[in-house]
């Protein structure tokens, strides 16, 4: 518990920063082209939607390592997101597909050693569905928040 | 013993081999001090070829061997596999470790190995309740590649399909989320992650392991639960769709982590989502490395 | 240790409105590295970039932060600005605070929170960065143009005007392709022979196009800018440079039996040397060694050798590799019809008189067998009953293939017409499943058809085709009346679908080129990058994509052409340089980086040492070809191979920076 307060105390919003279920970290991992031109096509849009969600950039669904999402709860995200273009509109052609593949294991695999499948999120998110960025956004926090303020995993410290 | 003329058999094969040059060592199975374990051995000259021998206490998966720089250098190798151990060759060469040119199989039939455990207490026959639960589930007795195969003299594995194999995976199948983080975490929580799993997989061949790379940090590489987590999930991740099944990690666990749970687990699933099944075929394309656009989508929002 | 400059953007009241900036500015300051942090009304200003250029210089920054609108806005202003001041412009990274923050969120206290996250995860994310420096790559001005039909004609011709050399190759003995094997065409019904004999001529004359027929590439490595290429001309046996075309060779064939000709799809007979058609570009013969009696016969038979005055026949002649070097390729390897010989109830080989498209193409046109008089091929006799049957083996994902081949709808109905026009009180009867008429001009062809040439059209199938006592049985549907129709036909023509040439497939793996499950090449992206191969410096023309009409080939022919003349209008090929990068000390060489490569930029690497002894094999990615896309890093277990700027350090760096 010590270590984890020193690190609130760095950390400069603790309001977000919280761990309950009450105000949830959620991390986006998106692809350039599609999904990312999405969230800002919400934004060009000014549609509104739930703050708790961070995104990071990658350039394609491919370059998305499952590993990232094992690294993402492990720093305290209580839902992970992946996002990329549909089957078939992958800027570069296939990445999408090739970690389909693998996301589709590995999920299955983080729920077999216990992980909330509720947690991880997989969405495919046109560079023009802005409205499909904010609906998935709003119904995945909604749902990390409706999870037990202590879900369980095996990648944090009890 | 009994297998003599299997071990006559094989130390034929072996000696042609090394006499004629076709191969320059011969990785193999011997008789070890202790009358109810086989150890490996390396021949390199023809005149050894006696010390081979074969019998339902082979256990060792020699497959890993093939990984090895001091074994590598002799170019062309000859090899003894079971079943199951051959399929880690084809995965090997589909994966380009090693050439078909240069290895020579000799597969064996074999009809189940006796749990270690057991043959230290005595156990001397091959029976369902005798065999590792891989031997109940094996699909490949006879081996799917091979140079020479020497058949069993042994009668065939009976199974009354009372002893449920792999039984664990069904069971925690069926857990909550939060039981199977329990089994799980109490599971990982005996890791001293000395990484015997991995030396003792013949499809771990990186020569630089990602939990030895730190840029940036992949895995904590302290023993502690989430670390210990981190590179059982990775381990296990890494090796799906590409385990074949020989159970090494399991066995070589100090700490009797049922590793083979997850692993049969993955290898259940690949087969399920994607009708592939690992180190069948030296010609397939490994699963990860190709797709189907009618590829499993459900998950997928 | 890094020098970090962050800039916040208030874009007027756009995000200052919605997130304190200031409470940005200072949370800025307050990470360590950051050694200046700074808010300013509009950072994309001139004004703005100015102060950012002047703190990069006076602060001697080493990396800066933009906490402002999207990347995808303004990344690339702030990257030359940064360059301008010396500073490697892949040191500039942006928080996304305006689309994703202030646009979004309507609490100013949360979304200033997310604010600083995003700008904390920029400035772990730039302190990470490495120099990265554009590849260049030197261009080899030459094309190749593989494939001598309408579409590669055109992109010869059009890029050869641009003033570039070209090698067009074809496999056939003449240029020409498919078009040249039509009569008339639809929706003008001009001349084929008419208005491609032209093209075919001058860009046999071109002083920028070497052609090579009877040949074909045997062989393509490289990359853009750079590949290297073997070409296979075959043997002619004929002396290209001395032939004047006279044709007294052919005439003194004795083999003027039993071989098809493939020009006249099998509804004539040809010599052993021969020109497939008279206006043949080049008119030089081929002699076909596998039917030729010289070569059967022990040398016995020199008729043509005898009979040619130039005296330019070479038995001896060999096949001949051409290596070239060209910087870009053009693949337009045209189309084949299916074989409908699965349509048993069709008949088609059985009954003579049931023909293809292509081969009723041949009976009307003036320079085919029947010199453009429509004749049985059965007995001679001119047909006065019709049936054209569409969609054989296109739209049929039971049979056939499930795609519409796109042609057939309008060269059936340019067949009724001409048909009409050709033999007086006639009858045709088209069965159709839809009509697909779009393009200009096209809708009242088909009309014309039906009212004025009075084909009747029966939407169904045909179930069966038998013949009785001369006639050709036809039994069907008409869906729209709901009978079964039964017609008693002098010929039927299957309107065929259209498949991709044969061994398109081999030359899309020479060529590292992708393409679908039927064989035809895939378009890098299928809207907008239709001309582009998913290989850098390779280019798509004609059916070898899919099924598309004349004038859509000639388009793409000249799409391939502009693509590669603005290629070539620089020296050198510039591709950015956030591409992936191997560490050779840990590759394990286990290749799965190369499988996922869509865009086959990872070949296999020796490392030797000083003694030549080969030490080990690893990945090695092509600058020329790697996009960054970076599906290898997660093929890669020993994560031995990264992609610039997006290094896996620095997405964990940004995962830290948002721990909780």
């Amino acid at each position: 518990m010590e270590d984890k307060d020193v690190r609130k105390e760095n950390h400069t919003d603790s309001k977000i920063a919280g761990d309950g279920s009450a105000d949830p970290r959620i991390i986006a991992f998106v692809c350039n082209w599609c999904t990312y031109s999405g969230a800002d096509l919400a934004g060009t849009s000014r549609m509104k939607y739930s703050d708790n969600v961070r995104v990071i950039k990658l350039p394609c669904t491919g370059r998305i390592d499952p590993l990232f999402i094992v690294e993402a709860f492990k720093k305290g995200a209580k839902g992970v997101l992946v996002s990329g273009c549909h089957p078939g509109d992958c800027h570069y052609t296939s990445g999408n597909y090739h970690s389909r593949r693998k996301y589709a294991t590995f999920r299955d695999l983080l729920g077999y050693l216990g992980v909330d499948l509720d947690r991880v999120e997989f969405s495919w998110v046109s560079a023009s569905e802005g409205n499909k960025w904010v609906s998935i956004i709003n119904e995945f926090t909604d749902k990390i928040k409706s999870l037990p303020g202590k879900s369980t995993d095996i990648f944090t410290k009890k | 013993m009994a297998n003599t003329k299997i071990d006559e058999k094989l130390q034929k094969i072996a000696k042609d081999l090394l006499e004629s040059g076709e191969v320059s060592l011969i990785i193999g199975y011997a008789k070890g001090s202790n009358p109810q374990r086989m150890r490996p051995v390396f021949i390199t000259k023809a005149e050894e070829a006696g010390k081979l021998s074969f019998s339902h206490y082979a256990v060792q998966d020699l497959a890993v061997f093939l990984k090895k720089p001091e074994v590598k250098k002799f170019g062309k190798i000859g090899i003894v596999v079971k079943g199951c151990d051959e399929k880690a060759v084809n995965a090997l060469i589909q994966e380009y470790q090693i050439s078909r040119d240069n290895i020579k199989i000799i597969g064996i039939e074999c009809n189940g190995v006796i749990r270690q455990n057991l043959a230290d207490k005595g156990e001397t026959g091959v029976s369902e309740s005798t065999v590792y639960d891989k031997c109940l589930i094996c699909e490949e007795h006879i081996p799917v590649l091979y140079d020479f195969l020497i058949e069993s003299e042994e009668p065939k594995l009976a199974l009354s399909g009372n002893v449920k194999p792999y039984y664990g995976i069904e069971k925690l199948e069926s857990m909550s989320a939060e039981e199977k983080n329990a089994f799980w975490a109490k599971e990982f929580d005996k890791c001293i992650k000395c990484y015997a799993c991995r030396q003792a997989c013949p499809l771990c061949y990186c020569s630089r392991c990602i939990v030895e790379k730190n840029m940036p940090q992949w895995i904590d590489t302290n023993s502690e639960e989430t670390g210990n987590a981190q590179w059982n999930l990775i381990r296990a991740y890494h090796l799906s769709g590409r385990c074949i099944g020989c159970g090494e990690c399991e066995r070589a666990c100090p700490v009797n982590i049922p590793l083979m749970l997850i692993n049969e687990k993955m290898a259940k699933d690949v087969y399920n989502l994607f009708g592939y099944k690992s180190g069948l075929d030296i010609n397939a394309k490994p699963v990860f490395g190709v797709f189907s656009e009618s590829d499993f989508n459900d998950f997928i929002k | 240790m890094a020098r970090i400059g962050v800039f916040v953007c208030w874009c007027g009241s756009n995000i200052a409105g919605t997130v304190d900036v200031e409470k940005v500015r200072e949370e800025a300051a307050k990470i360590p590295g950051v050694v200046s942090a700074l808010d300013y009304k509009y950072m994309c200003s001139d004004p703005g970039q100015n102060s950012l250029r002047n703190i990069i210089k006076e602060k001697n920054l080493t990396g800066i932060v933009l906490a402002a609108c999207s990347p995808h806005m303004h990344e690339n202003t702030f990257r030359k600005a940064a360059a301008k001041e010396g500073l490697n412009p892949y040191f500039v990274e942006i928080a996304n605070i305006r689309e994703q923050v202030s646009w979004v969120h309507e609490d100013k206290e949360r979304a200033t929170a997310k604010a600083v996250d995003l700008m904390k995860m920029m400035v772990e994310k730039v302190k990470r960065d490495r120099p990265i420096e554009d590849v260049r790559v030197p261009l080899n001005k030459k094309a190749l143009v593989i494939g001598g039909g309408i579409s590669g004609i055109q992109a010869a011709l059009d890029i050869a005007n641009g003033g570039v050399e070209v090698l067009l190759v074809e496999k056939e003995p003449s240029i020409g392709g498919r078009m040249i094997q039509l009569d008339e065409t639809f929706p003008t019904l001009d001349c084929s022979s008419c208005i491609m004999t032209p093209k075919m001529v001058e860009a046999n004359q071109h002083p920028n196009i070497k052609l090579y027929t009877y040949s074909e590439v045997e062989d393509i490595s490289g990359y853009i800018g750079n590949f290297k290429i073997k070409i296979k001309k075959k043997a002619r046996s004929v002396v290209e440079k001395d032939c004047t075309g006279c044709g007294e060779c052919w005439n003194a064939c004795p083999m003027h039996k039993n071989v098809k000709s493939e020009f006249n799809v099998n509804l004539s007979e040809r010599t052993a040397i021969y020109v497939p058609f008279p206006q043949a570009v080049p008119l030089v013969p081929v002699l076909d060694r596998s039917v030729c009696l010289h070569y059967k016969k022990g040398g016995k038979c020199q008729k043509c050798f005898d009979a040619c005055g130039p005296k330019c026949i070479d038995f001896s002649l060999q096949d001949e590799i051409i290596e070239e070097t060209v910087g870009a390729i053009v693949a337009s390897t045209g189309y084949d019809l299916m074989d409908t010989s699965m349509y048993g109830e069709y008949g088609y080989g059985k009954y003579k008189d049931v023909i293809s498209g292509l081969q009723f193409e041949r009976l009307l046109s003036a320079s085919g067998p029947t010199e453009g008089v429509i004749k049985r091929p059965s007995d001679g006799k001119t047909p006065q009953t019709i049936v054209f049957v569409q969609c054989v083996g296109s739209r049929d994902p039971e049979k056939g293939v499930p795609y519409c081949s796109k042609v057939c709808c309008m060269y059936t109905a340019k067949h009724a017409k001409l048909f009409a026009h050709k033999v007086h009180g006639s009858q045709s009867y088209v069965f159709y499943i839809d009509i697909r008429s779009t393009s200009k001009g096209y809708e009242e062809f088909v009309r014309g058809t039906m009212e004025q040439d009075g084909a009747i059209y029966l939407r169904g199938r045909v179930s069966k085709i038998y013949e009785d006592e001369g006639k050709l049985i036809v039994k069907g549907a008409d869906t729209l009346s709901g009978n079964q129709v039964e017609i008693a036909a002098d010929m039927v023509v299957l309107a065929t679908g259209v498949i991709p040439k044969k061994g398109s497939d081999k030359l899309a793996q020479m060529l590292g080129i992708s393409y679908d499950k039927y064989g035809f090449f895939t378009e890098s992206h299928p809207k907008l990058r239709p001309a582009e191969s998913s290989t850098a410096g390779i280019f798509l023309a004609g059916m070898a994509q899919g099924p598309r009409d004349i004038p859509e080939s000639v388009v793409s022919g000249s799409a391939a052409a502009s693509k590669i003349l603005g290629l070539f209008s620089k020296n050198e090929y510039e591709v950015e340089g956030t591409i992936a990068n191997v560490n050779e000390a840990t590759c394990v060489a286990c290749f799965y980086c190369q499988r996922v490569c869509a865009y086959n930029a990872i070949s296999k690497k020796e490392i030797k040492d000083r003694s030549g002894k080969l030490i080990k094999v690893v990945a090695n990615v092509n600058p020329g070809l790697c996009t960054g896309c970076g599906a290898c890093v997660n093929a890669c277990f020993s994560k031995s191979i990264d992609v610039k700027g997006f290094m896996d350090d620095q997405i964990y760096a940004e995962i830290k920076a948002l721990a909780v």
